[in-house]
């Protein structure tokens, strides 16, 4: 139990390990993320359309995971907390690529 | 969840965290299995609404009116939306330093940057019924149709197409003339960003209740994990929103 009690402080003290000026550091930078997501999206006629969803996948993703590891503390919190997240996170994800494959017009039944 | 032995006014000895079999808090581990749960949940609200949206465009297309009806084109405007994300984002970022600051037992900080949130976040609700008002004025409704209205121009080119009125039934009254087109369209994206826009009614609440907490018992060691709890809920509603943005807005 005492064990347990010390693994439990060690992560809590991971997340007094960052200031407050590396959460206005990461807030920023989302900021940007946001503000280069609408620019691609206003500019959209100056990119293919397959360019087009490959940089708002990846602005959306960079979104995500700085918000995950950094605002909600994922990034070096307990390994079972990363389990029950990663493990639907990836579920969800492989369901909606694999639904989106099978009602597209192109492979699938085309709704 | 808090015990009263926690809500100590005389400084009592620290209470231990509810560490179960796995080492870690129950609490936490409750929430994040919780999070992994409704992660699921609002990928088969987005996937819906995609598939919804795809089978509109798809027999709009195939009658050669997609570019007059098409419903993203003709109801979603990124303005507001971007707003919407840029107050939700601002609010993950006052929580996690809200959250800085109740462990630095900096509770005057705390409370500022808390309240912000919380009013980010009514802010951002307050924008989505201003959105959800709108929409329903301009035609898109919880209903298994949506009607836009028409140019006289839009309505003579979508008359000369002849299409089926199964597909696409034309209204004509004095000079408005209106298109009405069976789809899912509007049930899809209101259930979606209507159980969205709970969840983060239901944060603040949540986080209303903490404020009052801390504020009547700011000496209880349970604070800093009571504000961690509502923070990580809090910053799932903004990661909810970060997909929503994308996917249903821009692309």
């Amino acid at each position: 139990m005492a064990d347990h009690d010390t693994a439990v402080s060690h992560h809590e003290e991971h997340h007094e390990a960052h200031g407050t000026g590396f959460y206005w550091q990461v807030g920023g930078v989302l900021a940007v993320v946001t503000a280069a997501e609408v620019a691609a999206f206003v500019y959209r006629d100056l990119f293919g359309h397959v360019t087009f969803l490959i940089l708002l996948f990846s602005l959306m993703f960079a979104k995500g995971i700085g918000v995950v590891l950094y605002f909600m503390h994922l990034r070096g919190d307990a390994r079972i907390f990363q389990f029950v997240f990663i493990v639907p996170f990836t579920l969800a994800v492989s369901m909606v690529l694999a639904f989106l494959v099978l009602f597209s017009h192109h492979v699938g039944i085309a709704g | 969840m808090s015990s009263s032995a926690g809500h100590t006014h005389h400084g009592e000895a620290h209470q231990k965290p509810l560490v179960g079999s796995m080492g870690v808090d129950s609490r936490k581990l409750g929430l994040w299995a919780f999070i992994g749960s409704e992660t699921l949940f609002f990928a088969t609200l987005i996937l819906t609404h995609l598939i919804f949206y795809a089978r509109t465009t798809n027999t709009l297309s195939s009658v050669g009116a997609l570019e007059l009806l098409d419903p993203r084109l003709g109801y979603l405007a990124i303005e507001l939306t971007t707003v919407l994300a840029t107050l939700l984002l601002a609010s993950s970022l006052t929580m996690v330093l809200a959250l800085a600051a109740s462990k630095a037992r900096d509770w005057k900080r705390f409370r500022f940057w808390q309240l912000a949130t919380i009013l980010l976040g009514a802010s951002f609700v307050g924008g989505q019924i201003y959105e959800f008002i709108h929409l329903y004025h301009e035609g898109l409704k919880l209903a298994p149709a949506y009607e836009m209205h028409l140019s006289h121009e839009a309505y003579k080119a979508l008359s000369a197409l002849n299409i089926d009125p199964s597909i696409v039934r034309l209204k004509e009254a004095g000079e408005h003339a209106t298109a009405l087109v069976p789809s899912l369209f509007g049930v899809t994206f209101f259930v979606m960003t209507g159980f969205h826009g709970l969840h983060v009614t239901i944060g603040i609440i949540w986080l209303i209740a903490i404020y009052v907490k801390v504020l009547r018992f700011p000496e209880s060691p349970e604070n800093p994990m009571d504000i961690e709890l509502g923070g990580l809920y809090w910053h799932f509603v903004d990661l909810v929103w970060v997909a929503i943005f994308t996917l249903i807005y821009l692309i």
